[in-house]
């Protein structure tokens, strides 16, 4: 028997982020996640994978030039039948099995039967401190 | 306006992360004013169940705007999302007179709170452009705002659907988050 950390710890992939969703096994469904960006509004990538499958890991192909924008914007909506107490999402940023990056936002409660949405806007690093595209290969 | 560049009249304030929670009635035009903020489409929004947040990060700086569902039956749950508000953003729907006592009440409830104890307010005064709708002043009034003495409060009018007002509001918002 895994313990409810070791399920809850099976994390998937959404390039160039990975995720790890806590309590994502209670959700009925996770309706889509966004990347666009945030000045034109153009659509890089947008996936409706249940992503709520803890054993897949889940791809996403997006452009390199998502690289050149200022600012990008993510857009993750999600559904819970179940109310959570303390609903939180972690990044992490892998790059050839490295962690570069790493954070997390706390939502808190989410009720029972809702429908939720959190979209983050990103600016881009200063061009000196960004990676660039060609290593990505 | 969009949600960066408030962000980066704030950046001189003294926290690195900042919360602005925006209630009200249902239909009152929270969601729209959210999405005004972040220069979207209007065309599409239907009745929030549940909430929707929208972040913005620079410069390891956070501002983080979160509109919770204002149907009767959700409300009970607003208290869960007090914790760490910076700034108090109430709705109300200026034309919807038959309502104005119940968005009173709700208001009154939120300013009761300990979390939200001296927490500013800032309260929009939307549909403006319905007729029959309250002037701000006229409003302000009616929901007894000039009692108010233990927080900083606004009002602003404003027609969330044109964005006429929404920005002048954050100005508001953004100068009394400053001073704090």
């Amino acid at each position: 028997m895994e313990t409810r950390a070791e399920e809850i710890l099976k994390g998937f992939q959404v390039y160039p982020f990975t995720l790890f969703l806590e309590f994502f096994l209670i959700f009925s469904c996770s309706n889509w996640i966004c990347l666009k960006d945030a000045d034109g509004g153009t659509v890089f990538w947008q996936g409706s994978d249940d992503l709520s499958l803890p054993d897949v890991e889940h791809q996403a192909k997006v452009p390199k030039n998502i690289l050149q924008c200022r600012a990008v914007s993510r857009e993750f909506n999600f559904s819970s039948k179940e109310s959570m107490e303390k609903f939180r999402l972690e990044q992490k940023v892998l790059f050839k099995g490295r962690c570069l990056e790493e954070w997390y936002f706390e939502f808190g409660f989410v009720m029972a039967d809702s429908t939720n949405t959190w979209q983050s806007v990103m600016e881009a690093a200063p061009e000196s401190q960004m990676m660039p595209a060609s290593v990505l290969k | 306006m969009g949600l960066l560049s408030i962000l980066r009249k704030l950046r001189s304030s003294p926290e690195k992360e900042l919360r602005l929670l925006l209630l009200g009635l249902d239909n009152a035009g929270k969601t729209t004013i959210l999405k005004m903020l972040a220069a979207e489409d209007i065309n599409h929004i239907t009745p929030t169940a549940g909430f929707n947040i929208k972040s913005v990060i620079a410069d390891g700086f956070k501002l983080n705007v979160w509109d919770i569902g204002g149907q009767r039956k959700i409300r009970p749950y607003w208290k869960n999302y007090f914790e760490n508000t910076d700034i108090l953003i109430y709705v109300v729907d200026s034309a919807d007179k038959k309502r104005l006592e119940e968005t009173g009440i709700e208001l009154y409830e939120l300013l009761g709170d300990e979390k939200l104890q001296a927490i500013p307010l800032l309260v929009y005064a939307n549909k403006q452009d319905l007729p029959n709708s309250l002037p701000a002043s006229d409003l302000a009034q009616a929901l007894g705002l000039p009692t108010i003495k233990d927080r900083a409060w606004q009002i602003q009018s404003c027609v969330a659907i044109q964005g006429t007002g929404v920005k002048e509001g954050m100005e508001w918002a953004c100068k009394t988050i400053k001073k704090k």
